[in-house]
């Protein structure tokens, strides 16, 4: 037989293509259902908000005009927004400059082997597990006018001369919210760097001490490189959360005094829900969303690594052509630096520094808190006292009996305490089931197919909805829901709720799910599984641990949610603790400081108790969704 | 180029003894090995060494000096670390300048100190790369690089061939020896693999929980193990250990016998033999291993030709008298045949 022209008659068969590009069915039904709700629950309330930033709503002949953007060149025209961006500038230059450095110091801090240490790692996260409301329930009275406990400290230390109305000066007030976002920011911080740092090889700072560089060098040269991009993801997280400070701002200040406090966010919420200037309220709250999603689209440019050059061969000069002289050894000068400071008296000097700073992070985070219940176990009338003091005159558990039993009480707020807890609790479960149910199998979609076009971009898109403030959401919300008749009903929190959980879920899930080796699932193939049964009979037992994060992680974040409950819900039948909490305020009769307090006190309780005993769970939560604002 | 001498270093964290009580003496220019299994202290006694870990107590002498006082660059000394530590974001130029940078010697010398080192070790290509463009050999010498680029009076290595694949291993510690003769330094060279201290050493100090066993010249150490650890770590296969009575010995002793000494044959030759059942034969190139059981012992020995011997057949093995070690069977060490 001979090779000829022709002798390719032989019928080749053509390989079966490979299905390279294609996931299998079951991978587009696991992101399914998350997709599609995400479309309909954030998606079409987006664009419905978008609209009405096109039109003028007439709140009393209801009737709605096309304007076209003059909503958007008022808004531009409108002095008091570009105060308002002035003031949401310097809050959030503030609030991230002071969360990233303290955030880091915290993080230098627990990376250390000190007695105790496991203990002020949960102590650290408290005031970022807590309830926004709570946190501005605290901080207000620490800084109130007359009673305040500054004031009452400052009168037990003999300078009552200095007690002053600390939010009587706008500029103050401004730098005290933003002291205070930073007080329940800063852990998120410290915990993104604590992982960093955790994951540098020991010895890299042991070679740096050997060549000779001394603490600040190393921290400069050698930890701060090696942060650099979970800083840049920590402090694209921060700035997000400062531009969008709502909670602490209506309990502290309400924008106030004056204007000093409005920022763009409090001033969207204002257009929105006190003017019932709904188009307005939507085009500035749009320019709020633009405006986080450029910061973090040039954050992630200015600070993002650049790329290692390729590790292709260097072109060296030729070796062979030019006649090479050797290079010579230089002999170096000894090392004659002598140390300032003797060594032992150095270490002992370093030893005392570092206690003080133990105890300073400990003081930091904890002496508010504890504080706060100091104050809830303290008879009502201790907080009108004249002068005003930090002591407490007796001890009592009547607030408690007062919110707890209806006792001895005529506040109608504190009899609705009990519900709302309850409330809190059914929805925060029902919410974190649900959506944790979804997000599992999202996220292992997600987390399997994620080199696959259409699982990259909706992942993408996904994590998009982060950058949208909950302020732009709960508009449309309002409106649709009013029409529906899903105000004040549980649906309508589960709905609203869930446009923040469905992507957390999803993202800490998918987490979970990239840990597992993908010969597991190829190993249960071969054994018979179907895709199915391989799913829950195989994965979803190995993830557990993932999926109690998640659900103690989402109901955390319902727990605490103030916004969308406030706006959401009505009457009792569906007030959460914290609209109650911030219910009080609106009462304002100083015999209802006291249960207030007492219910700020037992809505911190669920977040304390995590960051203590589930403090794993929460720590997972946080560097993998950091959500929460 | 410094001397070291270390006396009754003892180290402790906490509740754990981890050093105890070593005394060392290495001369000038030596080529000293530690060796011993892993978690045995040697990385613990190099940090000491290196002034990266406090002592607890005893004293740590150089040409003479206690320095244990001194902070670890006062000391100058260089480490190479097992997962080398290069600085990830500087590239290989400003990693190896990095220790001069610190001690503010201007730039014109350091560019020749850099070239120098560079040269010295062949990466010459590479100084513009990031560490993470460069192989696992590579990374190895500009981690060595950074090291004598300062000329320190003692180089410390904390295994620094266990990241390698095994072809490179052997290639790199001909050129740690080559380097260490060429800049007669100093080195001390942290391994557990005791084929790598043989071949680099001049002396190898034996190490097991944190005590010193034995500190000698390689083939010292190989010939006569001061107690049966030491014996049983040196050597691969593994010396064959069994009790004294069952080889017409004493029952308080241990003989011990390497796999290579220990040769088919039927006792003419050799007074010493051992008979039982074959379980196993293993082929390793030039000859064969043996595995035979023997009183409830599998014990090891080599033969050229296997031809005529197959597992289950009863085989008699024999070595010289001079290949046979006594241990005391419960302190361990090593006893001259008494019996
Ligand atoms: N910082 C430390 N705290 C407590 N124990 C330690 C510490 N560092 C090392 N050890 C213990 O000291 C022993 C010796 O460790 P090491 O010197 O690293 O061993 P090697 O380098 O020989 O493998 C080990 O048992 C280890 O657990
Ligand atoms: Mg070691």
């Amino acid at each position: 037989m001979t090779l000829t022209a022709d002798a390719p008659k032989i019928d080749i068969v053509a390989p079966r293509r490979r299905r390279v590009g294609t996931a299998p069915a079951f991978a587009y039904l696991t992101v399914a259902p998350v997709l599609v709700l995400m479309v309909l629950i954030v998606g079409i309330p987006l664009l419905y908000s978008l609209y009405l930033s096109f039109n003028s709503t007439n709140p009393i002949t209801k009737k709605w005009i096309f304007v076209g953007f003059a909503n958007y060149s008022r808004v531009f025209q409108n002095a008091d927004f570009w105060a308002a961006l002035g003031r949401t500038a310097y809050f959030s230059v503030l609030a991230v400059v002071g969360t990233t450095v303290l955030g880091i110091i915290f993080a230098l801090v627990l990376n250390q082997r000190f007695f105790g240490r496991g203990l002020l790692r949960s102590v650290v996260l408290i005031p970022w597990a807590m309830a926004p409301v709570s946190i501005g329930v605290l901080w207000s009275f620490i800084y109130a006018g007359n009673f305040g406990l500054l004031n009452g400290l400052l009168h037990d230390l003999g300078l009552g001369s200095l007690a002053t109305a600390w939010f009587g000066d706008g500029f103050r007030a401004l730098n005290l919210v933003a002291i205070t976002q930073i007080w329940n920011q800063a852990p998120l911080t410290a915990l993104m760097m604590l992982s960093a740092l955790q994951s540098m090889p020991g010895n890299l700072h042991r070679a740096a001490i050997l060549d000779g560089a001394g603490p600040v060098r190393r921290f400069f040269s050698i930890t701060l490189p090696w942060l650099k991009s979970s800083l840049l993801f920590s402090t694209i997280v921060s700035t997000i959360n400062a531009l969008m400070t709502f909670d602490i701002i209506w309990i502290m200040t309400r924008g106030g005094p004056g204007a000093a406090t409005t920022t763009l966010s409090w001033l969207g919420y204002v257009q929105s829900f006190q003017f019932l200037r709904f188009g307005e309220g939507a085009a500035t709250l749009y320019l709020l969303t633009m405006l986080s999603l450029a910061l973090a689209v040039l954050y992630f440019f200015v600070l993002s690594p650049k790329k290692p050059k390729p590790a292709s061969e260097i072109p060296g000069k030729p070796v062979a052509t030019i006649p090479r002289v050797r290079p010579a050894m230089v002999v170096i000068p000894p090392w004659n630096m002598r140390p300032l400071i003797h060594p032992t008296t150095q270490r002992n000097l370093t030893r005392v520094f570092f206690g003080i700073g133990v105890l300073a992070i400990f003081v930091w985070s904890f002496l508010p808190v504890a504080i706060l219940i100091m104050i809830s176990l303290s008879p009502p009338t201790d907080l009108i006292r004249t002068p005003p003091s930090v002591f407490p005159s007796s001890l009592t558990l009547e607030n408690y009996r007062m919110v707890l039993m209806a006792e001895g009480t005529t506040s109608v707020q504190a009899q609705r305490v009990p519900v709302a807890l309850f409330n809190s609790f059914v929805i925060g479960a029902i919410v974190s089931l649900i959506n944790v149910a979804l997000g599992t199998f999202a996220g292992y979609g997600f987390a399997r197919y994620a080199n696959r076009r259409f699982f990259a971009v909706s992942l993408w898109a996904l994590l998009l909805t982060r950058m949208v403030p909950a302020l732009t959401l709960v508009l449309p919300f309002f409106i649709l829901f009013r029409s529906m008749g899903l105000i004040d009903t549980y649906l309508g929190v589960i709905i609203a709720y869930s446009t923040i959980l469905m992507p957390l879920a999803a993202w800490m899930m998918k987490a979970s799910f990239e840990n597992l080796p993908a010969s597991l699932e190829r190993a249960a193939q071969i054994d018979g599984c179907s895709r199915w049964t391989m799913f829950i009979k195989v994965l979803v037992p190995i993830v557990r641990p993932g999926i109690i994060a998640a659900v103690i992680f989402c109901f955390l974040v319902s727990w605490n949610e103030f916004l969308f409950a406030m706006i959401l819900t009505t009457t009792m039948k569906t007030q959460t603790i914290p609209v109650i909490i911030a219910g009080f305020l609106n009462q304002a009769r100083f015999y209802e400081y006291g249960p207030m307090f007492a219910a700020s006190v037992l809505a911190i309780l669920p977040p304390i108790a995590i960051a203590f005993f589930f403090q794993r769970y929460l720590v997972q939560g946080a560097l993998s969704g950091a959500v929460k604002g | 180029m410094s001397s070291i001498n270390i006396a009754g270093l003892n180290k402790r964290y906490g509740q754990t003894h981890v050093l105890k009580g070593l005394d060392l003496s290495i001369k000038n220019g030596e080529f000293i090995s530690f060796l011993g299994p892993s978690g045995c202290g040697k990385s613990t006694l190099l940090f000491c060494i290196a002034g990266l870990e406090e002592i607890s107590d005893g004293s740590i002498r150089f040409d003479g000096r206690e320095i244990s006082d001194l902070g670890p660059r006062e000391r100058n000394i260089a480490l190479v670390f097992q997962d080398y530590a290069l600085y990830p974001h500087m590239t290989v130029r400003d990693n190896i300048a990095f220790p001069l940078r610190q001690q503010k010697i201007d730039a014109a010398t350091i560019a020749k100190q850099v070239a120098w080192a560079a040269d010295v070790l062949g990466i010459q290509a590479l100084l513009d790369r990031l560490p993470a463009a460069l192989s696992g050999g590579q990374r190895q010498r500009v981690a060595v690089g950074r090291a004598i680029v300062r000329n320190p009076s003692v180089l410390l290595m904390d295994e620094p061939l266990s990241n390698l694949d095994a072809s490179l291993r052997v290639h790199m510690r001909t050129e740690i020896r080559r380097l260490q003769k060429e800049l007669g330094i100093t080195v001390i060279f942290v391994t557990h693999d005791q084929e790598e201290a043989m071949v680099l050493s001049d002396r190898i100090a034996v190490m097991n929980n944190g005590v010193l066993q034995q500190f000698a010249a390689p083939m010292d150490v190989y010939s006569r193990p001061a107690n049966r650890f030491v014996a049983g770590f040196i050597g691969s296969p593994q010396m064959n250990f069994l009790p004294g009575d069952l080889c017409g010995g004493a029952a308080d002793h241990v003989v011990g016998v390497r796999p290579h000494d220990l040769k088919p044959g039927n006792g003419i030759a050799n007074p010493f033999t051992l008979s039982g059942e074959l379980v196993l034969v293993e082929p390793a190139g030039p000859f064969q291993f043996l595995d035979i059981a023997i009183g409830g012992h599998i014990v090891r020995a080599t033969c050229t030709d296997i031809a005529g011997l197959s597992p289950g057949e009863t085989i008699t093995v024999g070595a010289s008298p001079e290949a046979l070690r006594y241990f005391n069977a419960d302190t361990g060490a090593r006893v001259s045949h008494s019996r």
